[in-house]
């Protein structure tokens, strides 16, 4: 085989792919901008005759998608920034110093990431609501922020550890204390790495439905991905149309999000997959 | 070495999160395993009834194989797409073909997708109303319409392209990794020596790739075990129980049937899986250190 053979069949291989990737979003959105009655025609219509945004006014405005998607917003950005907060220290100790009971610490870390927030949730909606403290969102933003730590943790200490020590240490000739050296010299050089740990903590935050379908049930609480499987439960065939624009407006935020911070997430995927 | 117990300050507010929203409550998952307790009842005495009849349910062996079958055909599907994906963009980098960054992206926008919205997602796709998309394809194109989700076999398959098309990001950047890591020497020999393409991939790629591709398929078991919210918005677990697997039984049995004995000795079978996976896992990345 030539190698402009192979450069034909990667073409092929590569655009069948993305075909088959793709697809399922395109329905999405084509069945979002039919009418009832172009969605009984199937896939003939696949590009709509007579497109309409009807189905997107009628979510965001008739049914409080708008609120779900800010109750959605709160909630992960609130449990990832959180996440980040905690785990940032423990990182940096992780990384600068070394001491016993360093190594089991930081496996007991990542195997805490394996554990189903299923297995977790039981006790917590016990402990919640003998507390009072179910149908709220400070409960909720509070387990995202643990859902969040581990992984922030080995992510942020991965960024720290590219930090030469040469620059603290400078820094600590000039005579900054241990926390100024932190706060002025390697926080800002590891942004990179809390940015990316503070976005994989909100993609995650976004497609949670156990936690907060469990802890909260007032409808003007709930975040989106828990409005969508509610709507879709009241749904029939003759609103598949809303369905469709109710998950698009779903999904939309995260894939903007993914789109224009594509370089970080990959970046942050690989550290993950790599060390823990 | 610091010998200063200060050094565990760093560690506070991680032990204090991770004490309160994960260690306890496991523990307390174990102890409600061994007692009577509903989820609005508390506990009134102890024993293995909940073990004993969530494990002598009937239901429990119909689970398992649902969970070992969608497990398996998922783990193997996710890598197998991944492993594809992942070479062809490194075949394609390596000749500075077109696109590649735009297939990367597209694969890795399914991962950034809600479970729910997933599931929702191919409901509509999978539809078998005669206007569903792929069965209105098959009919323009003449084919015969194919009962994709109330046939309790395809409902399973259905379910792992559901799963398999969200997830192959995953894989996908593991072994783009891997595989960039390869040394290229090794290629180049192999060609000199002559080596078809195939033959490079079975003697060079697959042992290269052998650590990552171990890690990997831990990490997708314990992911593809954890989760239920695709299948949830799916099938609902059904028709019948075709799909319903160990974590959406769990969730049904404690949420449904407020059955927190039950559904807790269920929960410890999970979480007992995934914690064995971890110590294979950890394992495997020490001896890959080690070497």
């Amino acid at each position: 085989m030539t190698p402009r053979m192979g450069d034909r069949l990667t073409y092929v291989a590569g655009i069948i792919l993305a075909a088959l990737f793709l697809m399922p979003l395109l329905w999405l959105v084509s069945l979002s901008l039919r009418t009832p009655a172009e969605v009984y025609l199937g896939a003939a219509r696949f590009i709509p005759e007579a497109p309409t945004l009807d189905n997107f006014r009628l979510i965001l405005t008739d049914r409080a998608f708008g609120t779900y998607l800010w109750n959605a917003v709160k909630l992960c950005a609130l449990g990832a920034l959180g996440a980040v907060i905690v785990a940032t220290p423990a990182a940096y100790a992780a990384s600068r110093f070394s001491f016993r009971g360093k190594g089991p610490v930081m496996v007991g870390i990542l195997m805490v990431q394996m554990i189903s927030p299923l297995v977790v949730i039981i006790p917590l909606y016990r402990y919640l609501d003998r507390l009072g403290m179910l149908e709220s969102h400070l409960s909720v933003i509070a387990v995202y922020m643990a859902i969040g730590v581990p992984l922030s943790v080995w992510l942020i200490k991965v960024g720290f550890d590219t930090i030469p020590k040469a620059l603290e240490e400078a820094a600590a000739i000039d005579g900054c204390t241990q926390f100024e050296i932190l706060w002025r010299i390697t926080l800002p050089l590891a942004a990179p790495a809390l940015a990316s740990a503070f976005i994989l903590n909100m993609i995650m935050g976004w497609s949670q439905f156990l936690v907060p379908f469990i802890l909260l049930t007032r409808d003007g609480q709930l975040p989106i991905a828990v409005a969508i499987y509610n709507f879709a439960g009241s749904s029939s065939a003759s609103t598949t149309q809303l369905l469709a624009a109710a998950c698009l407006v779903a999904v939309v935020p995260a894939l903007a999000a993914f789109l224009a911070l594509q370089r970080l997430i990959v970046r942050a995927i690989m550290a993950g997959a790599v060390k823990g | 070495m610091i010998r200063d117990r200060r050094v565990w300050l760093w560690f506070a507010p991680v032990m204090l999160v991770l004490g309160g929203v994960y260690l306890v409550p496991v523990a307390d998952v174990i102890r409600f395993s061994f007692s009577d307790a509903t989820l609005l009842r508390p506990v009134t005495g102890y024993g293995l009834d909940g073990y004993r009849a969530a494990y002598n349910d009937d239901s429990l062996g119909v689970v398992l194989r649902n969970t070992g079958l969608f497990t398996l055909l998922s783990v193997i599907s996710l890598q197998a797409m991944g492993l594809a994906i992942a070479l062809l963009l490194v075949r394609g980098d390596r000749r500075r073909l077109y696109g590649m960054g735009a297939l990367r992206t597209i694969v890795l926008a399914a991962w950034v997708i809600p479970g729910i919205a997933n599931g929702l997602i191919w409901q509509m796709l999978f539809s078998e109303a005669p206007f569903g998309a792929i069965n209105s394809t098959l009919r323009l194109i003449g084919l015969a319409p194919v009962a994709w989700l109330s046939d309790p076999g395809n409902a399973m398959i259905s379910a792992v392209i559901a799963n398999v098309w969200q997830g192959s990001a995953f894989s996908m950047i593991v072994f783009y990794a891997a595989r960039r890591a390869v040394d290229p020497v090794l290629y180049e020999a192999a060609s000199v020596d002559g080596a078809s393409p195939v033959a490079q991939f079975i003697f060079i790629t697959i042992p290269q790739m052998r650590g990552a591709l171990l890690v990997n398929s831990i990490l997708v078991t314990i992911q593809t075990l954890n989760t239920f919210d695709t299948i949830l918005a799916l099938t609902g677990g059904g028709p019948g129980r075709a799909t319903e697997v160990l974590s959406l039984n769990i969730f049904n049995r404690v949420f449904y049937s407020y059955d927190l004995g039950g559904g807790s000795a269920l929960a410890v079978l999970l979480l007992a899986i995934s914690m064995a996976l971890t110590v294979i896992y950890l394992l495997v990345l020490m001896r890959k250190g080690a070497r």
